[in-house]
């Protein structure tokens, strides 16, 4: 970046350095008190310094609000821009992320996040805590599984998870309401009845967030570390209607498939508290009366109806 | 996901439209219902997979008869003969832009799992008509 950038163009707003070659974008940025739109795709971006330190302290730490960093060499997200609150839209596209770092709901304005072309694996369930996220976009990735929490995402209208290593999706996609687009070709859907009820005894970290949760054990931020607050926000009801339960990461899986709006049959993953729990869908091997069967077949389906354009390629 | 933009409607007898595709979006595996199907890239570049039709009944991952990126200026003609395709904008950094031309007009079509070959017949709609927004 030219010296004195910020001197001649203080009122700069929008700044497009895309296929410059550059590898390092210097500390010039910091002075640019009115950025908000920042393009640096297809540059060499991706070492250590790539990003100048206190970018999140700098007057544009507040203005930034559309970043472009696709097509470069970021092994990692870098933490410099995790700080940045107003940021609004972020691409990572076409980089080398093998994580999504859960400090990612520092972005608390975060609407758009494209991270697709990655090498990503698993999705912390801290994404899930951005609550203005409406443009969610994993494809051509690693991912082999979504978590539950990704339900929690209220303001989702759009999931791309095409080309990934998915075998089934947690039910609580289903609760994404406004969720009008989501595309899950290219992933290894399983399309025959898989019965899988290996289950993991809670660890006592998750006991004991259950028991607080289901008996209402008030606590305080103030009470308990921080990433204790933030695990019990993270905890899931059990879908089983007659169980008031949660579980957090210990559960009983059992794969459901859910016809959407009578088109495709996708296989949700159901997720209980215990092995003691049944799903409202009970399993296709069982023969249980026909009347439960079609209650709870309707349930999902109606559920499934919700969704609107389901784009599944 | 891509959003299709028409253009002219000819005097009814084809439909010119723009369409415009993000980063990673892609359409569904389709047939053409029966007329003829132009494009070409005018803005970056766009993957053609062509695909078999599937048997009557449907069952098992359809066949891949054959792929190509298609880059700016190049054109492409397909029609039920030929078969299906999917065409996608798989450039995590570039939009996409390509006109098409569908001659005569349809409006629905099917699009096919590409899984288990099932099809399922779609209403087709335009983000915008000449120019103005189609408020849905």
């Amino acid at each position: 970046l030219p010296v004195g950038l910020a001197q001649w163009f203080p009122a700069l707003e929008e700044l497009d350095v895309s296929g410059t070659g550059l590898a390092e974008l210097g500390t010039e940025l910091l002075a640019l008190p009115r950025l908000r739109t920042l393009l640096a795709k297809n540059n060499r971006l991706g070492g250590p310094s790539s990003l100048p330190k206190g970018l999140a302290q700098a007057p544009l730490g507040r203005s930034l609000r559309v970043l472009n960093l696709s097509g470069n060499r970021f092994a990692e997200v870098p933490p410099t821009l995790l700080g940045l609150r107003g940021l609004q839209s972020l691409s990572l596209g076409g980089n080398r992320l093998h994580s999504i770092p859960p400090d990612i709901q520092e972005l608390r304005s975060l609407e758009f996040l494209y991270l697709g072309g990655n090498f990503i694996t698993s999705i912390p369930p801290e994404l899930a805590n951005l609550p203005s996220l409406s443009y969610l976009v994993l494809c051509d990735n690693k991912i082999q599984s979504i978590p539950p929490q990704l339900a929690q995402l209220h303001s989702l209208r759009s999931l791309s998870l095409h080309n990934n290593l998915l075998t089934y999706l947690p039910r609580e996609i289903l609760n994404l309401v406004h969720l009008e687009e989501l595309s899950l070709r290219g992933n290894p859907l399983v399309v025959r009845f898989v019965r899988d009820l290996t289950y993991n005894p809670p660890s006592l970290q998750e006991l004991a967030g259950r028991t607080i949760k289901t008996r209402n054990v008030p606590y305080a931020p103030s009470d308990l570390p921080e990433n204790l607050v933030r695990y019990l926000s993270l905890a899931s009801n059990c879908p089983n209607p007659k169980c008031g339960g949660v579980y957090f990461d210990s559960c009983v899986r059992q794969i459901k498939f859910v016809d959407f709006c009578g088109k495709y049959r996708l296989p949700l993953m159901h997720y209980l508290c215990s092995p003691e729990c049944s799903s409202p869908c009970s399993s296709a091997s069982q023969s249980s009366t026909s009347q439960s069967e079609s209650d709870s077949e309707d349930e999902a389906s109606v559920a499934a109806r919700r969704m609107q354009k389901v784009l599944l390629g | 996901r891509y959003t299709r933009n028409l253009v002219d409607s000819g005097n009814g007898k084809f439909n010119l439209m723009i369409l415009c595709w993000g980063e990673g979006h892609g359409s569904s595996i389709h047939d053409h219902t029966d007329s003829h199907c132009f494009m070409k890239i005018l803005q970056g570049n766009l993957k053609e997979t062509l695909f078999e039709w599937p048997e009557k009944k449907g069952n098992g991952e359809m066949a891949k008869k054959s792929e190509r990126v298609l880059r700016e200026n190049q054109c492409a003609y397909i029609n039920d003969s030929i078969g299906l395709h999917r065409v996608e904008n798989i450039s995590h950094t570039e939009s996409a832009v390509s006109l098409h031309l569908y001659s005569p007009p349809f409006d629905s079509c099917n699009t096919f799992d590409q899984r288990t070959g099932h099809k399922h017949k779609v209403k087709m709609t335009f983000y915008s008509k000449f120019g103005e927004r189609t408020v849905c």
